[in-house]
């Protein structure tokens, strides 16, 4: 079921955007890829769909871009409807996974493909893709082939060609999938500033949750043809509206329990797996009762081998497993009740030696408004 | 401690030995693999041919076999004379039959080409966008003629074109014609024998290749203004043009030498070398100028495969750079 319970979120779906998807379904011989689907998308906006594989985002997308016939809804893009426009009629251009660049154009030939299929004149193209060598650096490449070039060079030439009709929207799939990592964020950079320079909006898929925070202004995050969340990169990951989106972003403790009191300014969650109720120091929308899930980023949780001050909010455990990242360790720790618990801990000191190690009894605390409350 | 650690040291140097043993021996066994087929070449194509290319330089006679031998003993003079005889060359170039005869030949070979290729893109295009089980069925039916005998497939085209044929009976039937038409023995028969029996070999390069074909590019070719038609010009077209290449040399090369078809179907107005070719050999018993006329139609041929070889050459050097 769609989860939108922020209230702003609702607000801007009730007011069109510049491409507006209205009850959106997409099926594929009884199978529902895409499920009456809502979106909004302002103009000069990098908005990612962000879900795991089968979760319906890449169906959307080519229903976007008219590879495939939505089987209900609507998609408005500037006021216009385009459901019924094909491909190569819609104001639209696509910057494919592995770019799919033809193989016998040069860097020159297919990024003026568009240009020539509009019947521009030929002066006018080589001035437009003058302007997109220019743009993503490719001047001294423009005469090579495609398998000449790096998967970088690639990844501009498919970029500029996407971008050489000045499309009213971008359509960017997996933009990073055919990169290695190094390259990957570097250029994950680069492609939002060339995007942001340009103002066009743009819609991204992609499975990587670090690649949708770093571009994407907001992002809604799917699962199974529905959309869990719209939001922007902080908001999903501090604010998830349910227990998809906390457990699909970034690592989460999710603890499950029972609402004990329910008042404006404070709640307390009963649980199994802590001697005390948790205190949560905000009031929520909720009764008496109601079983909800406690999330808690590890990063939020703080480790020690003292007992910390306060009555509620806190856990005896032992280290049972250190994960070492490098500039931080992840402390697994068991609790009596055999639920566990992970603890960012920052590596600020050089080979700490009074540092907790394994089978170390600790404490694990958090403060009172670290954590989420999730209904759903 | 030494037995244990000793060992493993001597197998090691055991497997290295074997493995140094085995290296020496392999380049022989790489030979001999390449080999086989060499002499297979050497056998069945290089020494049957230096044969033609010698009789084509010897003279007719009433003997057996029916030509003169080009090294002769003369005891008088103690001397080897070579008879290097060029005049079935140059009766090939003086009779303008033997040159029209060529031309006829290649005309016929590039029109029916033409028209395998017309036949056979679709239907490769069309197999190749198909399911993949569809598309092994559809191969299947494409390659089944050829199981039965070639001669047997021609002769049944006699039963099709006939007077009395399938073709004309049901066209009667249908009312659209009186007489029967008259397509047996005449060139148009020739040219549907030889589009029916090498779209097989038109089908199968151009499948291979663009069931290759990534739709993607296709994709991105419509999502950047280009209409299907438009697409399959830009994209699809100049992407297969090696299955192309291919294609029409495995039917164009044959099919200029062609003899049952032309014969079979033909009538006597279809005027190719192949039929030439055998006139002067079981007709006439003019074996030399019968190798003349082979001989001349194997460099003709050659042009065409030296082209296909450079394309192919310069095709998978693009790829690999």
């Amino acid at each position: 079921m769609p989860v939108d319970a922020k209230p702003d979120a609702i607000a801007l779906n009730s007011a069109p955007g510049y491409l507006s998807i209205r009850e959106l379904r997409k099926e594929f011989d009884g199978f529902v890829a895409v499920d009456d689907v809502n979106l909004d998308v302002r103009k000069g906006e990098i908005f990612a769909l962000l879900g795991g594989s089968g979760s319906g985002k890449s169906t959307l997308l080519r229903c976007l871009a008219g590879f495939e016939t939505p089987t209900g809804g609507k998609i408005l893009l500037d006021g216009q409807e385009i459901n019924a426009l094909p491909p190569y009629e819609r104001p639209i251009n696509m910057m494919f996974q592995s770019y799919a660049l033809f193989p016998h154009m040069s860097v020159e030939q297919n990024i003026a493909f568009g240009l020539k299929q509009d019947g521009m004149a030929k002066d006018a193209i080589a001035r437009r893709v003058g302007e997109m060598l220019e743009l993503v650096q490719l001047q001294q490449l423009a005469k090579r082939k495609p398998h000449q070039l790096s998967g970088g060079q690639q990844q501009r030439v498919a970029l500029a060609r996407s971008l050489a009709k000045s499309p009213k929207l971008l359509l960017l799939d997996e933009p990073m999938g055919a990169l290695d990592k190094k390259l990957r964020s570097k250029m994950q950079l680069e492609l939002v500033g060339i995007i942001e320079q340009l103002g066009v909006t743009c819609v991204m898929v992609t499975h990587d949750q670090e690649e949708a925070m770093t571009m994407a202004t907001r992002i809604a995050v799917m699962d199974q043809g529905w959309i869990q969340q719209i939001g922007k990169p902080d908001d999903i990951y501090e604010q998830p509206a349910n227990r998809f989106v906390a457990s699909f972003i970034g690592s989460v403790n999710l603890i499950e329990g029972v609402i004990d009191e329910d008042l404006p300014e404070y709640v307390t969650v009963r649980t199994a797996d802590f001697p005390a109720p948790i205190y949560v120091g905000h009031g929520i929308t909720c009764y008496e009762g109601q079983p909800v899930a406690f999330a808690l980023r590890p990063e939020k949780v703080h480790i020690a081998k003292d007992e910390p001050q306060g009555e509620t909010n806190k856990a005896r455990g032992v280290v049972e497993d250190i994960a070492y990242f490098g500039s931080h360790s992840v402390y697994h720790v068991r609790l009596p009740s055999g639920a566990k618990i992970l603890s960012n801990f920052a590596n600020m000191k050089r080979w700490d030696s009074d540092g907790i190690t394994w089978n170390d009894e600790v404490w694990v605390s958090w403060d009172d408004n670290d954590g989420v409350v999730l209904t759903s | 401690m030494s037995t244990p650690a000793a060992n493993p040291a001597s197998d090691i140097n055991e497997a290295a030995t074997l493995r140094q043993r085995l290296r020496q021996w392999l380049p022989g066994a790489r030979s001999a693999v390449i080999g086989v087929p060499y002499l297979w070449l050497l056998l069945f194509f290089a020494i049957p041919f230096l044969i033609v290319l010698k009789l084509s330089f010897a003279k007719m006679a009433s003997s057996i076999p029916p030509y003169t031998s080009l090294i002769e003993y003369v005891d008088v003079d103690k001397a080897f004379t070579v008879h290097l005889n060029l005049g079935n060359y140059t009766q090939l170039l003086a009779d303008s039959q033997y040159v029209l005869a060529y031309l006829s030949s290649i005309k016929i070979a590039v029109v029916a080409t033409f028209f395998t290729l017309l036949i056979g893109y679709p239907m490769a295009y069309v197999i190749s966008r198909m399911s993949p089980s569809a598309r092994n069925i559809a191969m299947m039916l494409v390659v089944l003629p050829s199981w039965t005998s070639f001669l047997i497939r021609v002769y049944a085209w006699i039963g099709i074109l006939d007077s009395n044929g399938l073709v004309n009976r049901a066209l009667q039937a249908l009312g659209l014609i009186d007489e029967p038409l008259h397509i047996l023995y005449t060139p148009l028969a020739a040219y549907i024998g030889i589009v029916y029996c090498y779209l097989p070999f038109m089908v199968l390069p151009l499948y291979a290749n663009l069931v290759k074909l990534d739709n993607r590019l296709l994709e991105a070719a419509y999502d950047l203004g280009a209409k299907p038609w438009q697409a399959f010009v830009r994209i699809t077209l100049p992407l297969s043009r090696s299955g192309i290449v291919a294609g029409c040399m495995l039917v164009m090369i044959p099919a200029v030498g062609e003899f049952v078809i032309p014969e079979m179907l033909g009538g006597p107005d279809t005027l190719m070398i192949g039929r030439v070719l055998w006139g002067e050999f079981f007709n006439n018993r003019n074996w030399p100028l019968a190798s003349a006329v082979a001989i001349v139609m194997l460099v003709l041929l050659l042009i065409p495969i030296l082209l296909f070889n450079r394309a192919q050459q310069r095709e998978l050097e693009g790829k690999l750079a």
